[in-house]
């Protein structure tokens, strides 16, 4: 098996002294959405920040395209890989294009500040995310949809074929939440790499060609959601006992919790 | 022009291209007229008015004897200086507010103006106190300061809170030693001590001016190579990361610069009280959601020099030292600030 182009190599990842993940390896197949999932403090979004360099591994590696992704120049590494953070900050009062257009941050510098390129670039990242009527609002009046899209925009605009994306629906009602993975899966056909850690497992197995499994920061299963999403490793991830049932629309795994018999009245 | 770069002018030339932001020039073209209206009025007027005419003619050179003294030797390196010192406190205070994502992020708050004057009550209780001396004290004070509050937030990034809880921690150790360092004094050194707090342009030379000037020159050559890294970490530490900006170092040297520029102009012309604090907010609220440096900087010179002319004239006939002036403007600011945000529901 060819590695992917981004690989963690029997890496020890943490917090200052505190280690979430050791002797932890992984492998970003490429052309695929990959979906982390986990309970909670399983080591999920600590696995994305690695991937994204936020946190630099203290034993161990993380490879984008074959080379230690620390000894890469940084702005190289984010025309490679794009990241969508779980909660990022937009200044007062930007507006949508403005907001957008940072995203041409690893394009530019002190005397190219914004070419035809910029200019076509930030145009259809707004299109493909469909949010161009709203270019000359404020990011601060939108909706928590319409505001995650402009954010999905933003990273777009960076033209990265690697697009990571820690917890992209939580803080979103039901609806924003299928749009966002509608869109994520959109830009996937379209030949992107995406790594998304989500929460709900019925999504991760609906939206996603390819989960990873977390607990205790380690990986317990990897692999094609309909390979994968057993009521065994469902039980042995998160505890719950379930049974899997075939999604009436799609045919992916569904999850249905069981109910206790306690509970039952 | 399309929507995109609505507001603002794009000029290119062969590969390179520059965006120019039709509110942020505006503002900056404007304060820059004021600034220029404030200076000459301000070369114009103290205990001998010379008047728009005089100054201009001493100025050119055509002025009698008497007159080219006063504008040359007197006024004038103290017009630069005020000049100088308040472009380094606008454009520390732009940068710690960058720094600390808080709108009182300012060298008042984190510290730095209480690690100049402990430098500066050590040189007037153990040297004789020259001015020079008790400038280079004044900064050794303020880099020192600066130097402690990087290393204890070292362990992560120098970054929001706890930046702003460590150079509060700081202050409040260093305000104590102050107190304490005044307490040993003479009541002769004790007055001068105060004096020296208050922060004043009285008395300040060319060659005063010309250190606060390069200090400025430098602070502006690397804020410009700085300034579009730290907008990219307004977005955050995360989304700057991922858009390719070196986030620690970026802020290590914002933080190194900021404490220059601090230490710099506290040393020539004492703590003047809210400039650093007020001159970021006055400039984002002429510009918007779009930050610039250059113009926190003009309205930090137009703080002071404004300050030092209102001072000059003084109350009744005595002259009021530059920081008191600054004090009352920027206190008065501040809580209008505070106010103005608790009606707007916000506390940032």
């Amino acid at each position: 098996m060819t590695a992917g182009p981004l690989v963690v190599e029997d890496a020890t990842i943490g917090y200052g002294r505190v280690a979430i993940s050791e002797g932890l390896s992984v492998d970003i197949p490429e052309g695929e959405f990959t979906v982390i999932l986990g309970p909670n403090a399983c080591g999920k979004s600590t696995l994305l920040k690695a991937l994204a360099r936020m946190l630099k591994p203290s034993a161990g590696r993380v490879l984008l395209d074959g080379k230690d992704i620390h000894s890469q120049p940084t702005r190289a590494v984010a025309r490679r890989l794009g990241l969508l953070p779980q909660s990022p900050i937009a200044p007062d009062g930007i507006t949508v294009a403005d907001l957008v257009a940072r995203g041409r941050y690893p394009h530019q510098g002190i005397l190219k500040q914004w070419s035809a390129e910029d200019e076509r670039v930030v145009a259809e990242a707004m299109a493909a995310t469909d949010i161009s009527e709203l270019a000359s609002r404020g990011v601060d009046e939108l909706s928590g949809g319409q505001r995650q899209r402009v954010w999905i925009a933003m990273v777009l605009a960076q033209q990265t074929p690697l697009l990571l994306l820690d917890e992209p629906t939580t803080f979103l009602d039901i609806t924003h939440q299928i749009e966002v993975l509608d869109l994520c899966a959109k830009l996937h056909r379209e030949g992107r790499t995406l790594v998304a850690v989500l929460h709900d497992l019925n999504q991760a197995a609906r939206y996603a060609t390819h989960l990873i499994a977390m607990r205790d920061g380690e990986v317990v299963a990897e692999g094609a959601p309909a390979d994968i999403v057993t009521a065994d490793t469902v039980q042995q991830v998160f505890d719950l006992p379930c049974r899997i049932i075939d999604d009436p629309e799609t045919g992916t795994p569904l999850v249905i919790p069981k109910a206790l018999a306690s509970a039952r009245i | 022009m399309s929507t995109l770069t609505s507001g603002s002018t794009v000029l290119r030339l062969g590969g390179n291209s520059i965006r120019l932001r039709h509110r942020t020039i505006a503002a900056i073209l404007g304060a820059l007229a004021v600034l220029v209206a404030v200076a000459l009025w301000s070369a114009a007027t103290g205990s001998t008015a010379l008047g728009l005419d005089r100054t201009w003619a001493a100025l050119l050179g055509q002025g009698t004897k008497g007159d080219e003294f006063i504008l040359w030797d007197l006024r004038l390196p103290r017009l630069a200086t005020g000049l100088a010192v308040g472009a380094c406190m606008g454009l520390s205070g732009a940068l710690f507010q960058n720094l600390t994502r808080n709108a009182l992020g300012s060298p008042d708050i984190l510290g730095l103006t209480q690690g100049a004057t402990s430098g500066a009550l050590v040189a007037i209780i153990l040297t004789d106190a020259t001015l020079q001396l008790t400038a280079g004290f004044a900064a050794l004070g303020a880099l020192a300061t600066g130097l402690v509050i990087w290393a204890l937030t070292r362990g992560g990034d120098p970054s929001g809170y706890r930046l702003v809880l460590v150079g509060i921690g700081v202050a409040a150790i260093l305000a104590g030693v102050n107190g304490y360092l005044l307490t040993r004094t003479t009541i002769v050194d004790a007055f001068r001590a105060v004096y020296w707090l208050t922060g004043d342009l009285s008395g300040r030379d060319w060659g005063q001016a010309r250190t606060v000037a390069i200090v400025l020159g430098a602070g502006l050559i690397v804020v410009a190579l700085l300034s579009r890294g730290l907008d990219a970490l307004r977005l955050g530490e995360a989304s700057a990361t991922g858009l390719g900006v070196h986030v620690t170092g970026t802020r290590v040297t914002a933080l190194v610069t900021a404490s220059v520029l601090t230490a710099g102009a506290v040393a020539v012309a004492g703590p003047l009280a809210f400039v650093a604090l007020a001159a970021p907010h006055i400039a984002a609220r002429l510009t918007g959601s779009t930050r610039s440096f250059m113009l926190s900087a003009i309205i930090g010179a137009l703080i002071v020099t404004g300050a030092d002319m209102i001072a000059v004239v003084g109350v009744g006939d005595r002259q009021l030292p530059t920081g008191v002036v600054t004090g009352v403007v920027g206190g008065l600011y501040l809580v209008w600030l505070l106010i103005a945000q608790r009606k707007k529901g916000v506390m940032s």
